[in-house]
């Protein structure tokens, strides 16, 4: 019988080594890959993002448990690939042009990977023209800008302003974040969602595939 | 002392202590943006000023900031922002004999006879320390990401630089006590974001709290009060640095949903300085008097020192600042 409860625990715990050692003995074992991504890997983050939410865990522990998923990952894709499982679409994220800050940008792209949406990182003080290539040559649905800065979260609109000049706006749904960004703010620039938190983030992308 | 005599040190110290006082400190905690001095620059603020020139320009009490840093001139700058200088307990021992500077070495005679000067014969300057506390200090040697891994990754290196660390304060408050009377002092830490704090109960408790515990009672010892320095929503923050021994908190930034009110209910021992939001300055007067109505009932109760909840944003203009320091000025009476 799988050992999808325990899998799970492992990585809530952040427990990489152990995780990645289990997902190889399951796969040997016959174990598909896509139950083990599905029944075990995407619930245990989902469960880590919504205690995250209620603050029973925090950014650490986050991380720690996003870095046990990405072991498990690069232990899975091969035989996810084999099996011809797709990740579920691909999402563009960046901390845009001005504003070196990432970790909130990370956060939300560790969590946004653990609900099975390749991610497509730009990185940070990314500028107008990278994203629009970006989501056109990787073909994303998704587009995540981040902004801490009061100084920077106008730039948010640029890119907006970028995507529809591009002829993008209607592939793409367009979330952002940040220290500054509220939801008003994320209307007022025609954003088409704002999150408070990387796990409501990979909770709206995901809902975005749905 | 008649109150109308008071230096705006000694408003600021009887102020936090609930004595009585002749108006509310008028005070910019932190300086001004960059990007906000040159806009001031373009719309006629004299360039010669330095900060505690612009801040007698507006008719501001005057506010020094003393910042003792453990880093020397032969410690490693980080390759960028947010990335950090060690990443092993190997890395630690290299640079170690960079760090922890010689506290006699931070300032010249001259620097602290003007800072006397200022706080006691000028009697206009409110003058404040700053140290780095044990969330702050291993994230500028890990860098941001890193150091929240480090929690469960190198928890026995968390605890030897905060060892360090704490040894080297005492060695600097013991300087700070023989050199200067300060009237408040902070320790950086930003520990909190938006949606609360980076990290939880149990690992303050086990890699900041048995340091702090150590550390405020010699500060306290030397008059100063104690008050921490953490941005973003400080809810959950504000108990756990109440159970050390902290005394106040800043800045309150009020974008990230902070309630001062809720903090003064709850810790009534405690005092606050900031949470003057903002975002509303360059909405005009109305809602800068609209502001102030809501912090006035704080200060009342002797527990708030309104100030912009961090730093006055370059969509101020000099007018607008002008009129906000007007407004503070008015209300600063209304005890």
């Amino acid at each position: 019988m799988a050992r999808f409860d325990e899998m799970s625990a492992l990585l809530q715990r952040g427990k990489a080594r152990d995780l990645a050692t289990m997902v190889q003995e399951e796969l040997a074992a016959g174990v598909p890959a896509k139950d083990i991504l599905e029944q075990s890997l995407i619930i245990g983050m989902g469960i880590v993002g919504d205690k995250f939410k209620r603050n029973e865990v925090f950014v650490p522990e986050v991380l720690i448990a996003a870095r046990a998923m990405n072991s498990a990952l690069t232990i899975l894709r091969p035989a996810l690939a084999d099996s011809g499982v797709e990740p579920i679409g691909t999402a563009v994220i960046c901390t845009v042009k001005g504003d070196l800050h990432d970790i909130g940008k990370n956060l939300v792209k560790m969590m946004i990977e653990g609900t099975g949406i390749n991610v497509i990182d730009l990185g940070v003080d990314c500028d107008k023209d990278k994203i629009v290539t970006a989501i056109k040559e990787n073909n994303a649905n998704v587009v995540c800008l981040s902004a801490l800065l009061t100084t920077t979260m106008g730039y948010q609109k640029e890119v907006i302003d970028a995507i529809v000049e591009a002829g993008l706006r209607d592939q793409v749904k367009i979330m952002v974040g940040g220290a500054p960004v509220t939801e008003d703010f994320a209307k007022e620039i025609g954003a088409d969602a704002y999150t408070p938190d990387a796990a409501s983030a990979a909770e709206t992308a995901r809902a975005f595939f749905a | 002392m008649d109150k109308k005599e008071l230096s705006a040190g000694e408003r600021f110290r009887r102020f936090v202590k609930g004595e009585s006082v002749d108006r509310l400190p008028i005070l910019e905690w932190a300086p001004w943006w960059d990007q906000t001095i040159r806009r001031w620059h373009g719309e006629g603020l004299d360039k010669s000023l330095d900060a505690l020139g612009v801040q007698r320009y507006f008719g501001m009490d005057g506010c020094l900031q003393t910042y003792f840093t453990w880093r020397t001139p032969q410690t490693p700058h980080a390759p960028q922002h947010g990335h950090g200088i060690i990443k092993s307990a190997a890395d630690y021992q290299k640079i170690k004999p960079t760090l922890y500077r010689d506290p006699t070495t931070f300032y010249s005679k001259e620097y602290f006879d003007w800072l006397k000067k200022t706080g006691q014969e000028d009697g206009d300057t409110v003058h404040w320390f700053t140290v780095e506390g044990f969330f702050w200090m291993p994230r500028e040697l890990f860098g941001i990401e890193d150091h929240l891994y480090a929690f469960y990754d190198e928890p026995d290196l968390m605890h030897e630089i905060s060892y360090d660390n704490k040894e080297w304060l005492k060695k600097v408050f013991e300087f700070i006590g023989n050199t200067h009377r300060f009237d408040f002092m902070t320790f950086a830490e930003d520990m909190s974001y938006n949606s609360g704090p980076m990290i939880g109960k149990n690992l303050f408790d086990e890699f900041l709290a048995p340091y702090y515990k150590e550390l405020i009672p010699i500060i306290k010892q030397m008059d100063v009060p104690v008050v921490i320095d953490s941005d973003g929503d400080i809810t959950d923050a504000v108990d756990w640095y109440a159970s050390v021994g902290a005394e106040g908190m800043l800045p309150l930034e009020r974008r990230a949903g902070v309630d001062v009110s809720k903090y003064i209910e709850k810790h009534p021992e405690m005092f606050f300085i900031g949470h003057f939001d903002k975002t509303c300055m360059a909405k005009g007067e109305g809602a800068m008097r609209e502001e102030f109505e809501r912090l006035l009932p704080s200060w009342q109760k002797g527990k708030l020192i309104p100030g912009v909840d961090h730093q006055t944003p370059p969509d101020v203009s000099l007018e607008t600042y002008k009129t906000y320091v007007k407004l503070f000025k008015e209300y600063a009476t209304k005890l």
